[in-house]
């Protein structure tokens, strides 16, 4: 607790700092380490990436509302996050940039299945924890992220809730429809209070009408470091999420790209970068980079 | 089809909490759109004034934007009681918002069966010395609400599907259900939406075989 | 009828029931009543005529306020007509009025249409209240209808117990407002005769009508209206023998013509 207690004022600091430097026209280029796009790409004829290298655009389901992850702010033109700086350098492999070849797409967690199998969006990066049965309907490479479920309260019920055994018939909130909110429910029968976003949760946590919100521990720590003396993230994870690049089922040339694309990243430390750049400053240390799974 | 069996509890326990709010929410609508309508058809302006504003305001205001006012107002107000886990402070704030803006249709329905009854009616009240209260509650009204049964049936019909928005202040509905189901079956949606439609419909029907009885039975008493 | 008197002497001066005082009524620019004077005294039986437009239904109507004046006064057994209100809803209990429209409550039976009045105006006994509707309803010859609604009965039935209806809150003086006007030819008779049978028990009676036939045999008195004035006043003898104004001998010749 102490430790978490210690790396949210961290953080605090940290946000203090990002947020001193968003005034001016360089808080653009700030916001993520450069990403190396090839300009000489070669791809097996009549591959997806070739078809997309030629077009030179591509489309990306992104999430718009998980701070550190994938998130726009008011106002702003491009979304950040450690989702949107995978999926950057992805597109880089492709030897698109970022400079308006990238359309980012707001997906939400009921219609990334949808976009993909429709052909609306090429890639997903939106914190897409994969799943066999995910997998039965859209192709999933990677995880280039593993976090864990972790549970945020009100400073004063730090001692009372300390870990997911203690969520029995409590108001738990998270966003509506997602894996965090299900696991609370079916497995430690948690009282699910269902929200459109995870601001909205936080502000019912403030406003007492719920007790714990629940999610991936990094986008936690990040509201606690917005209200360090308010509230507190308590335990260690429960749940094993591992996020991973979403695309048409099928397509294992792909699938082996975007492995090989994510495995190179891990390898010369633009994954470390990227991550730095974003969920670090929540105070996070850098973790080792996950292990890839197979394309089949 | 799977899906639907394996998850049937839960898909139950959705459809039950939509039929609590929906009655709760149907039974203040009725209670408050009838106040309403004496308003809107009382002999004092200023009665009338207060009914008008009431239903120009709510009727014109999205549902979500007022679920959302109310979800954001009473803790503000220091009110954020609940009467178990289960009557949850989401819940009765979202019974009392959706009551609030049905109220709005039911008076209109109730007007409209209000103006279908013969201004010779009110009258004859009248001339045997009723006053405005004993004119409507024995004489209007209860031709009134026949005549309304079938605006009102829609009115309930909307008010049963709209009861999906309370979950945007966290009850569990069965839109809640669904959603979940969504994230955990990826393979089965079509099904899972389809499960849901029949749920939906299931609802609908009732209402309207509700109405369409009670019509039978005040074309009896013609 | 508690009250029985005799029809044949009303007494005009000392005990007027009805008594309208410099009137005026205007519908927008239309002024339907003109500096109206009238006394209608315990007991008469004053039956008003005219064309149509004239103003008689108006002048019947506000006499329990359904239509409000707009200058001069009415008094009602010596009161002034009150504001909308209780205390007016207590004055109308005593007037009975009859529609051209019969008006009966069409959700309730024939016996709880002439049962509502008292039971919720008078809060009067259940059981006491459906005796006297029954002998009501025996007197107008519609007993047998008492468990029907009112759409199952014919014209003549329904003004019957429209009338049953009013008579039941024990009223001191009843309004007609042309109560045969809507009805088929063969169904007048019916209600004129209880008309007739009232007027003799004694109940005072304003009736508009277009039956010269009633006039003749049920009024003392006879008001012929136009274009929103009192143009005659006169016994029923006098007005259809020797009518004085030439409005009322137009009138008359077109209406009696046939």
């Amino acid at each position: 607790m102490r430790f978490l207690r210690t790396q949210a004022l961290a953080t605090g600091a940290v946000l203090a700092l990002v947020l001193s430097a968003c005034g001016d026209d360089t808080a653009k280029e700030d916001a993520g380490p450069s990403v190396e796009v090839k300009d000489d790409t070669q791809f097996p004829e009549g591959s997806t990436m070739a078809k997309l290298a030629d077009a030179g655009k591509v489309t990306i389901g992104v999430k718009v509302d998980q701070p550190g992850l994938g998130f726009l702010e008011p106002g702003a033109e491009a979304p950040e996050g450690f989702d949107i700086e995978m999926a950057r350098i992805v597109a880089g492999a492709l030897g698109i940039e970022d400079d308006g070849s990238i359309e980012w797409k707001e997906t939400i967690s009921d219609n990334r299945e949808p976009f993909l199998e429709g052909g609306k969006v090429d890639l997903v990066f939106a914190s897409y924890s994969i799943t066999d049965e995910r997998r039965q309907v859209v192709g999933q490479a990677g995880p280039y992220y593993v976090t864990g479920q972790q549970l945020l309260v009100r400073e004063e019920d730090k001692e009372k809730i300390t870990g997911p055994d203690d969520l029995k018939g409590v108001k738990v909130c998270s966003v509506e429809g997602s894996t965090s909110l299900a696991t609370v429910q079916d497995e430690y029968g948690a009282s699910p209070s269902p929200r459109g976003t995870y601001s909205e949760c936080v502000e019912e946590l403030k406003q007492k009408t719920v007790d714990v919100v629940t999610t991936d521990g990094s986008i936690l720590l990040g509201y606690a470091a917005e209200a360090p003396d308010e509230l507190e993230v308590v335990g260690k994870p429960f749940s094993e999420e591992r996020y991973g690049v979403g695309y048409e089922l099928g397509d294992t040339e792909l699938c082996q790209f975007i492995s090989d694309t994510l495995k190179a990243s891990m390898e010369d430390g633009t994954w470390a970068e990227a991550f730095e750049a974003t969920l670090g400053k929540s105070g996070v240390e850098t973790p080792e980079p996950p292990a890839l799974d197979e394309c089949l | 089809m799977q899906v639907l069996i394996d998850n049937f509890g839960l898909i139950l326990d959705g459809f039950v909490k939509t039929l609590w709010l929906l009655l709760f929410a149907g039974l203040i609508a009725l209670v408050l759109g009838t106040l309403l309508v004496a308003l809107r058809v009382s002999p004092v302006a200023v009665m009338r004034a207060v009914g008008t504003s009431y239903i120009n305001v709510v009727r014109n205001t999205p549902l979500l934007l007022i679920v959302y006012l109310f979800g954001a107002l009473f803790p503000v107000l220091g009110y954020t009681a609940s009467i178990s886990s289960y009557i949850d402070y989401s819940f009765i704030t979202a019974t009392i918002a959706l009551g609030m803006y049905a109220a709005a249709f039911v008076c209109e329905a109730l007007r409209a069966g209000i103006n279908s009854i013969p201004v010779g009616q009110a009258e004859a009240a009248r001339s045997l010395g009723m006053t405005f209260g004993q004119s409507m509650s024995t004489v209007i009204l209860p031709q009134a609400f026949r005549a309304a049964i079938p605006p009102l049936a829609s009115t309930y019909i909307a008010l049963a599907k709209n009861t999906s928005v309370a979950l945007a202040i966290g009850v569990t509905e069965a839109a809640f259900a669904m959603k979940k189901l969504n994230n955990e079956y990826a393979t089965g949606r079509s099904w899972i939406f389809f499960g849901f439609a029949v749920g939906y419909i299931l609802i609908v029907w009732a209402i309207a075989a509700f109405a369409h009885g009670l019509e039978r039975q005040a074309g009896k008493a013609r | 009828m508690s009250d029985v008197q005799t029809r044949d002497s009303p007494d005009r001066t000392d005990s007027n029931l009805v008594s309208l005082r410099q009137v005026d009524k205007w519908f927008g620019d239309l002024h339907v009543l003109q500096d109206i004077n009238l006394d209608i005294a315990r007991g008469e039986v004053v039956v008003v005529i005219g064309p149509s437009g004239s103003g008689k239904s108006t002048l019947c109507r506000t006499i329990n306020r359904l239509e409000p004046i707009d200058k001069g006064e009415i008094t009602l057994d010596g009161q002034p007509l009150p504001q909308e209100g209780k205390e007016l809803a207590r004055l109308r209990a005593e007037v009975g009025m009859v529609f051209q429209s019969f008006n009966l409550f069409a959700h309730k039976t024939v016996l709880d249409n002439v049962m509502l009045g008292p039971t919720k105006v008078r809060k009067r006994g259940a059981s006491e209240v459906k005796q006297q509707a029954m002998q009501l309803l025996e007197r107008v010859g519609v007993e047998a209808q008492a468990n029907k609604y009112p759409a199952q009965l014919s014209g003549g039935q329904q003004q019957r117990v429209a009338i049953a209806r009013a008579l039941a809150m024990q009223p001191k003086v009843m309004l007609f407002d042309e109560p045969t006007s809507a009805l088929d030819p063969e169904m007048i008779a019916e209600v004129l005769d209880v008309m007739v049978g009232l007027a003799r028990d004694g109940m005072t009676m304003v009736v508009v009508t277009h039956e010269m036939g009633f006039a003749r045999t049920a009024a003392n008195r006879v008001i012929f209206m136009d274009e929103g004035k009192i143009v005659e006043e006169e016994t029923p003898e006098e007005f259809f023998t020797n009518p004085k104004s030439d409005r009322a001998k137009d009138f008359l010749g077109k209406i009696l013509k046939h």
